[in-house]
């Protein structure tokens, strides 16, 4: 990790003028010596409205970001060094994996042991340290997103959109990009740390009329690095369904399901608005690092009595 | 069109919530219970539209199938057996599998499944299902007809909902895999020097048998289901022409519903005009 954390910054604001950012010293990271005179906002006017209906009102534009060298237990060095020693050098790398205890399956040639397992032999291996980098990258990100927010002094920041994507840098490197708008309501005191929601407007002002208040972004991660063997590749002399592919997406699946639940549950009582990306990261050769990513909103009841909200039937007349 | 208001369309100011409380409950510590009580996908709204119809959320669950096939050697005008039976298991096993973590969720169903086909190589289809596991909470001393096999739906919540409104139930989704051969064009014509303005008469036929049988397969699949009919049918084609290989593959997915015993309900819609732009998106389709 490069350049000071995010908890370095947090503590900002702290002496600076709470409406504008004028003042704060939260590092390099932040338009900081930007003044802000005029709100920003990513809102649509009928996004603003509803906010409005519930008290708030946007204060700026903010973003978090972190461009990050990605890890990976396995590079295309390692696989190729791999390939070299072909089963012998897979059989060291797997049960070396199955002793740290995480997930690992073979999945043997097909072709009857007629051809030589180098070409064919396939794994399934959770790439944990891969799923950690890419949850520090969003961490990071999140955590600048709400010191920026922080500094203007609001409470929240609505409709989260978070991204990762090579913008900056070359392969290898991936930029971690969170942006929002952030709001406050005149009438309360600072929030020691403000909630993000990836929630509309709406959807906000709906959720306050639940009863439910956004407490969080909730994450998670999973990665399971996928040599197929001669089944999974599509190999034209073995051809039928095969089980590897399916377990690769449903351990990768299960562990961001796990981890988005577990980083919930210190939030509010359940998970909404989860946005959910199932990729193949970083190929080398035919094999593929099966990525799954979840963000959602941690919600948490405030009110237990609400008036029920009832949708109606209704036809809107639109051009 | 009258733009009065009437008694129970307004949203005013007397049920403006007051988020200054909301707030109040993000200074005081929060006390995590054992584990969450539920994940979504849906957004709020939607998830108002189900609560509306007695549904709750209860985690995202979600399957996989993947299967690979031999395309060589396709028979003009005959049905590529192995090649369709490999596509519908990939999706058969992927369903399968999002109803068994519906059933070990104690959940009734999926409502706004994400289907997505990934063809890696050519030759191998690996199909993801994916979305929030619901349980019906109206069921408590009754049961479904349907109670033993939990449903699947690619419907979205708004649809799912006018759906139950009007007194139909979703009995799952139902596919039907066809892939046809037909034979290559000839040397001038595949050269683009033909200059002749005729039918290429075996792919036509090829792509209507296709057709014809991918949606028998998936009528047949809804009628054993005991369903009324099958909703939002999406045809998916795709042409593959090779070297050796000339055919048509086409997919059919939809949504088995059935009608409930009171029969059809009518929503009854009032016409509005909505001052909001863009819509709410709870209010648009997908």
């Amino acid at each position: 990790m490069a350049g000071p954390g995010p908890g370095a910054g947090s503590d900002s604001g702290s002496g600076a003028d709470p409406r504008t950012g004028a003042g704060s010293d939260t590092g390099a990271f932040h338009a900081t010596t930007r003044v802000r005179r005029t709100p920003t906002s990513d809102l649509s006017v009928a996004e603003a409205a509803a906010l409005r209906r519930v008290g708030l009102s946007p204060v700026g534009f903010v973003m978090g970001s972190a461009v990050m060298q990605l890890a990976s237990m396995m590079t295309g060095n390692v696989y190729g060094g791999m390939a070299i020693r072909g089963g012998i050098g897979w059989g060291g790398f797997l049960s070396s994996a199955r002793a740290r205890g995480s997930y690992v399956e073979s999945y043997p040639c097909a072709h009857f042991g007629l051809v030589t397992n180098a070409e064919h032999y396939g794994f399934n291996a959770e790439n944990t340290v891969l799923a950690a980098s890419l949850f520090e990258g969003y961490r990071l990100a999140l955590s600048r997103l709400q010191d920026e927010t922080l500094g203007l002094g609001a409470h929240g920041v609505v409709g989260v959109k978070l991204s990762f994507e090579h913008m900056v840098g070359a392969a290898g490197t991936a930029t971690f990009l969170a942006t929002g708008t952030a709001v406050l309501h005149p009438e309360s005191a600072p929030l020691a740390s403000p909630f993000l929601t990836n929630a509309s407007g709406q959807n906000f002002e709906r959720l306050i009329g639940l009863g439910y208040v956004a407490a969080g972004l909730a994450m998670g991660v999973g990665v399971v690095y996928v040599q197929p063997n001669c089944l999974a590749r599509g190999d034209l002399t073995a051809v039928g369904p095969n089980s590897q592919i399916p377990a690769a997406v449903g351990i990768a699946r299960g562990r961001a399901r796990q981890w988005l639940a577990s980083t919930a549950q210190s939030m509010g009582e359940g998970v909404v608005h989860t946005e959910w990306s199932d990729r193949r990261f970083i190929r080398y050769g035919e094999s593929w690092n099966q990525l799954a990513l979840a963000v959602g909103t941690a919600v948490r009841r405030y009110k237990t009595e609400v008036e029920p909200l009832v949708p109606r039937a209704v036809v809107p007349l639109r051009p | 069109m009258t733009h009065a208001t009437s008694p129970g369309t307004s949203t005013g100011a007397s049920r403006v919530p007051d988020v200054g409380l909301a707030l109040e409950a993000l200074r005081v510590p929060f006390h995590p219970g054992a584990q969450v009580a539920f994940l979504s996908d849906l957004s709020v709204g939607e998830l108002i539209l189900l609560e509306e119809i007695g549904y709750r959320p209860v985690e995202i669950v979600s399957g996989a199938g993947s299967a690979s096939w031999c395309p060589q050697f396709t028979t003009a005008g005959t049905e590529a057996q192995m090649w369709g039976r490999a596509i519908a298991s990939a999706i058969a096993e992927a369903r399968a599998g999002i109803h068994s973590e519906v059933s070990q969720r104690g959940a009734d169903g999926v409502v706004a499944m994400r289907l997505e086909l990934e063809r890696e190589p050519a030759n191998q289809l690996t199909c993801t299902m994916l979305g929030t596991a619901v349980r019906d909470e109206r069921r408590s001393g009754r049961t479904r007809p349907s109670a033993r096999e939990p449903f699947t739906t690619t419907l979205s919540a708004r649809d799912f909902h006018m759906l139950a409104r009007a007194g139909y139930s979703a009995v799952g989704i139902v596919i039907g895999v066809s892939v046809v051969g037909f034979s290559a064009r000839s040397a001038s014509q595949s050269l683009g020097l033909a200059r002749d303005n005729v039918e290429l008469e075996g792919q036509t036929t090829a792509l209507y048998s296709a057709r014809e049988q991918a949606m028998g397969m998936m009528e047949q699949e809804a009628g054993s289901l005991g369903a009324d009919g099958v909703v939002a049918v999406e045809l998916a084609e795709r042409p593959v022409n090779t070297m050796l290989t000339h055919a048509v593959e086409l997919m059919a997915i939809g949504t088995a519903v059935r009608r409930g015993p009171k029969g059809h309900k009518s929503l009854d819609p009032q016409l509005q005009l909505a001052m909001d732009d863009p819509a709410p998106e709870v209010f648009t389709s997908g």
